[in-house]
């Protein structure tokens, strides 16, 4: 695991709220689980049937029958529960889940992701991303802020086929925080330690405005 | 009294022909119904199309299928586990036909349930929508996708009675209990199998009247993931 990424987990589990029912993209977003804060209590659904994931078993505990939707042991919390792939669905796309975190490959500053395919080079599948970006209440896009190739993954306009269209609300990277409203589009609302604003303008290729109260040195990084 | 159903794997897998459709159940490897999967890399069948949430995992599950060049389409909402089965498509021995997870599974329910189809917004403003027909109720957007209906499905449950009556243990349940439905012959297999009345009747998953055939489990279970998928 990169630094990046730690920090990523990190400030992303800093959007979580009590009493939020939750689920965590395959990657980086199931990280964010080991940095939720001690007083806040969420509650983690898995798209593959379970809601109330707990922490992993322990090494010779694991259950063949208890994994999340990466494949990864499980286990499940008191209240926790078991149920359907159509009934799991219905809770995502019925708005039963509050918030999720995705990755993604690009999302731009309409709010368009893009996270599923590489035409002629990749195909992963949707999965279930499809149907969380359309049905949770709280879309949080949680990404490295520069592809390996050092362009923006924080586009103008995506070229990938989309996983979903306007459904991203907030952008968390390893420099920055970019909220979206519905009538401002993107605003910068954090910047992390060690960047600046003209360091983030120059790593962003979507457009965006600068929060009124932005905060500078905001997470991350060394102090 | 409910007939009985257990007939040997051989038996109920010879009602699988050459360019049928067939429903899977499971989830990469949770729950995949690898006996059947099994019985089926040793018959003689090909140009099959499969439903599934996914190729199985790493180099098990209807990958093998695809590997032996019996698989023509796959309906699944996620390959990124199986890699064989993008080097097929890449390579054009096999077409993959990308589906939101919700979308597949409804299809499936939809199907067994005596539907014609369902609104979803899932996919609106994507590739998803291509083709489809797009429906406006009460000022929402959604795509009218069709219920399916398929020849065969190939399931897996924990414990069953003989007449076919499942019950499914943690997130094997999955796509398990919707492809039981949606089948003109379901062959569910079985790890520990009971006689009528043993099983707990309010705790039934999939109810036997689904089911076509039973047979005794002997495949064991994919890996699990010890560490996290790159993103």
């Amino acid at each position: 695991m990169t630094d990046a990424k730690a920090v990523i987990a990190a400030r992303a589990a800093g959007e979580l709220r009590d009493g939020q029912i939750i689920n965590l993209g395959i990657g980086l977003p199931t990280l964010i689980a080991n940095y939720v804060a001690d007083d806040i209590d969420v509650v983690i659904q898995t798209e593959n049937g379970a809601i109330g994931v707990g922490p992993r078993p322990q090494h010779g505990c694991e259950d063949r029958d208890r994994a999340n939707a990466g494949n990864q042991p499980i286990s499940l919390i008191p209240g926790g529960s078991y149920f359907d792939s159509a009934t799991s669905f219905g809770m995502i796309r019925g708005g039963h889940v509050d918030s999720t975190f995705l990755g993604t490959l690009q999302v731009d500053e309409e709010g368009n992701i893009a996270n599923w395919i590489v035409p002629g080079k990749m195909l992963a599948g949707m999965g279930g991303a499809m149907d969380l970006v359309t049905g949770a209440k709280i879309v949080h896009i949680v990404t490295e802020h520069v592809a390996k190739d050092g362009t923006s993954k924080l586009m103008k306009r995506c070229t990938f086929p989309l996983t979903g269209a306007k459904e991203c609300d907030v952008i968390i990277t390893e420099r920055a925080v970019f909220r979206r409203s519905p009538d401002k589009g993107f605003v910068l609302a954090e910047v992390a330690r060690g960047y600046t604003l003209d360091d983030i303008a120059a790593c962003t290729e979507m457009s965006y405005t600068v929060a009124d109260d932005l905060k500078l040195d905001a997470f991350g990084g060394e102090a | 009294m409910p007939k009985n159903k257990v007939i040997n794997v051989e038996d109920a897998m010879s009602h699988v022909k050459s360019g049928m459709s067939i429903a899977v159940g499971g989830f990469i490897g949770q729950g995949d119904p690898l006996t059947l999967i099994d019985c089926l890399k040793t018959m003689d069948v090909s140009d099959l199309t499969i439903y599934e949430n996914d190729g199985g995992y790493g180099d098990r599950g209807t990958v093998e299928l695809v590997r032996q060049e019996k698989v023509k389409r796959i309906v699944a909402s996620h390959v990124g586990t199986t890699p064989e089965i993008g080097n097929a498509m890449n390579e054009g021995r096999l077409e993959v036909v990308p589906t939101p997870q919700g979308t597949l599974a409804e299809m499936m329910r939809c199907g067994g349930a005596g539907l014609g189809g369902f609104l979803t917004p899932t996919g609106i403003g994507t590739i998803a929508e291509e083709g489809k027909q797009i429906v406006e109720l009460n000022g929402r957007r959604f795509i009218l996708v069709e219920a399916l209906r398929v020849d065969v499905a190939l399931i897996r449950a924990h414990s069953g009675d003989t007449w076919g009556n499942l019950v499914y243990r943690g997130t094997s349940r999955n796509f398990n209990v919707v492809a039981a439905t949606c089948a003109d012959y379901v062959i569910a297999e079985v790890e520990d199998l009971y006689t009528l009345g043993e099983l707990d009747t309010n705790s039934i998953h999939t109810c036997g009247i689904f089911v076509d055939a039973v047979v005794r489990s002997n495949s064991g279970y994919c890996v699990l993931r010890e560490e996290g998928l790159d993103d």
